[in-house]
């Protein structure tokens, strides 16, 4: 007589979901996400970002979303357009400074990434919100917007609220905040 | 992701850890009141936060919740004779109240004082609605009772059930607040189940599977805004309400009650899920109890006589892949109920989040294990009370809406997501 051990007589499902078998889960490194951006949308939330991006990130680059009218970045935008059709005129005057480095095109820096985090305090970046959004819709990037809280300033108690209906029809995700930990805790869980 | 110290601490809910501590700042779902349905019915053993307890009801009607274990030798008082105003050890005759105070000790002469420096830990246990609640935390901190509306409202108008579910508690809440699984997981159940089917809501649901997502803080935790395109009407907003640390709302279809849960732990590896559907202006309809005794909706069928759902991993959850090939569930497990409970479970026991690949929509669940971290730290290090305390945090409804384009969905439905006695649920 053949006597089945414990094991034996588990369901499949009883048995994967033990503790026992979890150790045989493939402990390979978790690709981190593709060379995520996080782009401040104003002058506040690049200070926030100047300190957050000193930490240690995997593929993250940080920058301040600014105009520009500088014909090395106008050139390059024209050059990495192509897939851009019905790009706003104003698109090509946008540039991404890095923090603490130099500026490129958006468009052309909009390239290679599965994410981009945009940040903003209130309402002044809605147009740099709409020029990612379209270029992200457009490449299929997925965009999350984190809006740092009213309270920073007392003078301009609406600006998140600004600032989240600046964002909300160009990002997938919205997370109004008072608190900057947030964001880092966001940029931690998506691996970037 | 989560580092590995962090998902411990908010996984572990003993005695003396972070978040054990947290959960005893709150009144939390101990049993169901149909668990000790008489006076002097037989003692009910539960296990809550990682302690062993006895429940009963005495011969006055008053609960009792206290160590399982008698004081004299250990023995368990599920054995215990509940008679004449106490539960009696059988082994040698000592009985105790429902504060857990030895009463009798028949070994000691007639007029000893000796059982009166014998005392069991107690908790309270009080019933509100179908449930009986218990605070396990410390007696000098205890907040007033809870206010949770599908527990308030009469009888006629709330059923709540439960279900063992054989993981972290932590698994468990995160589906309580993770929207964009629904049009996956669930879509069988969003033509079929009696209790969610004919909802215009749900074409919105099924054709839009790529929601937006918005994510706010509340008093008590966060209001979670699922975001789908309703064609020229607008935005089809679903929102979820979580309050901490264990209270998911689900966002109602058409005039169907309106359904949530608490997810309590029982120890680091198992929870229980309590499973309501409530309606705030109307008695249930015989057809949706029925409906919920049947396992439908939110709710499990479970082995009679146990809150072991029928569907378990020890039977692959009755997995029917011919059900899935024909498009009636979409992962072969049928019931909303299990199939989050079949996913879940799946993990393990603890499942390791620092092997995670979260995307932003899984916001709502970063930031709640946010909340959560944090408040445990400052309970610990400042004892500062947490969220969700309070009974106004309590007196929080799910929604779903159709707003214009342009309208912030916090902004719009102030009222539609808090109670308003005598109004309905706003639902779509």
């Amino acid at each position: 007589m053949t006597v089945a051990s414990p094991a034996q007589t588990l369901s499949s499902c009883a048995r994967a979901a033990s503790a026992a078998e979890l150790r045989y889960r493939i402990q390979r490194p978790i690709r981190p996400a593709r060379a995520a951006r996080v782009v401040a949308l104003d002058d506040a939330a690049a200070s926030v970002l100047s300190h957050i991006a000193d930490r240690s990130w995997a593929n993250a680059r940080f920058y301040l979303c600014e105009r520009t009218d500088d014909p090395a970045v106008f050139a390059a935008a024209r050059n990495g357009e192509a897939d851009l059709p019905g790009l706003p005129e104003a698109a090509r005057h946008i540039a991404l400074r890095e923090i603490g480095g130099p500026s490129f095109a958006l468009v052309g820096e909009l390239t290679g990434t599965d994410v981009v985090v945009l940040v903003a305090t209130g309402s002044t970046g809605r147009d740099y919100a709409e020029a990612i959004g379209r270029v992200c819709a457009a490449r299929a990037i997925t965009t999350a917007g984190v809006v740092l809280g009213a309270d920073r300033d007392p003078a301009a108690p609406d600006a998140a609220a600004g600032a989240v209906a600046a964002l909300r029809p160009f990002a997938r995700v919205l997370l109004p905040t008072a608190d900057e930990g947030d964001l880092v805790e966001l940029l931690t869980a998506l691996r970037v | 992701m989560l580092r590995q110290d962090i998902n411990e601490l908010l996984t572990q809910t003993g005695p003396g850890t972070p978040m054990g501590e947290l959960f005893r700042q709150y009144w939390m779902p101990a049993m169901l009141a149909e668990e000790l349905p008489e006076n002097d019915c037989p003692p009910v053993r539960i296990k809550l936060l990682s302690e062993r307890l006895i429940a009963f009801r005495d011969s006055e009607g008053r609960y009792g919740l206290m160590d399982e274990f008698c004081a004299h030798r250990g023995a368990s008082l599920w054995f215990g004779r509940n008679e004449g105003s106490g539960l009696r050890c059988p082994y040698h005759g000592w009985k105790y109240d429902v504060t857990g105070q030895c009463i009798e000790v028949p070994s000691e002469a007639d007029n000893s004082s000796f059982c009166e420096n014998v005392k069991l830990t107690a908790y309270p246990l009080v019933k509100i609605g179908d449930l009986l609640w218990t605070y396990m935390g410390d007696p000098a901190t205890k907040p007033p009772l809870p206010e949770y509306e599908f527990a308030l409202v009469p009888e006629e108008q709330t059923y709540t059930s439960k279900r063992w579910q054989q993981c972290n508690w932590l698994q468990a809440f995160e589906g309580g607040i993770d929207s964009s699984h629904v049009t996956f997981l669930h879509s069988g159940g969003l033509k079929t189940d009696p209790l969610f089917r004919g909802a215009k809501g749900n074409e919105y649901n099924m054709n839009d599977t790529k929601p937006f997502f918005e994510v706010a803080d509340s008093e008590g935790g966060l209001f979670v805004g699922a975001r789908r395109n309703a064609g020229d009407d607008g935005y089809y907003w679903r929102i979820t309400p979580w309050v901490m640390p264990n209270f998911t709302m689900v966002p109602p279809r058409g005039d169907h009650p309106v359904h949530g849960h608490f997810w309590v732990p029982i120890d680091d590896e198992n929870c229980w899920a309590y499973s309501f559907d409530y309606h705030p202006v109307r008695a249930l309809t015989p057809e949706e109890r029925q409906a919920m005794l049947d396992g439908h909706g939110v709710h499990s069928k479970n082995i009679p006589g146990t809150y072991r759902p029928a569907a378990n991993m020890d039977n692959d959850y009755l997995i029917d892949r011919e059900a899935q090939k024909r498009g009636e569930t979409y992962s072969g497990v049928a019931g909303i109920a299990m199939q989050d409970a079949s996913l879940q479970e799946s993990m393990g026991p603890i499942v390791d989040r620092s092997k995670e690949r979260l995307v932003p929509a899984d916001s709502g669940i970063i930031k709640a294990r946010q909340k959560l971290r944090k408040a445990a730290i400052a309970l610990r290090d400042q004892g500062i009370t947490p969220p969700g305390v309070d009974p106004a945090h309590h007196r929080v409804r799910s929604a779903a809406i159709v707003l214009p384009v342009a309208e912030s969905f916090l902004e719009a439905c102030g009222d539609a997501v808090t109670v308003r006695p005598g109004v309905p649920q706003t639902t779509v």
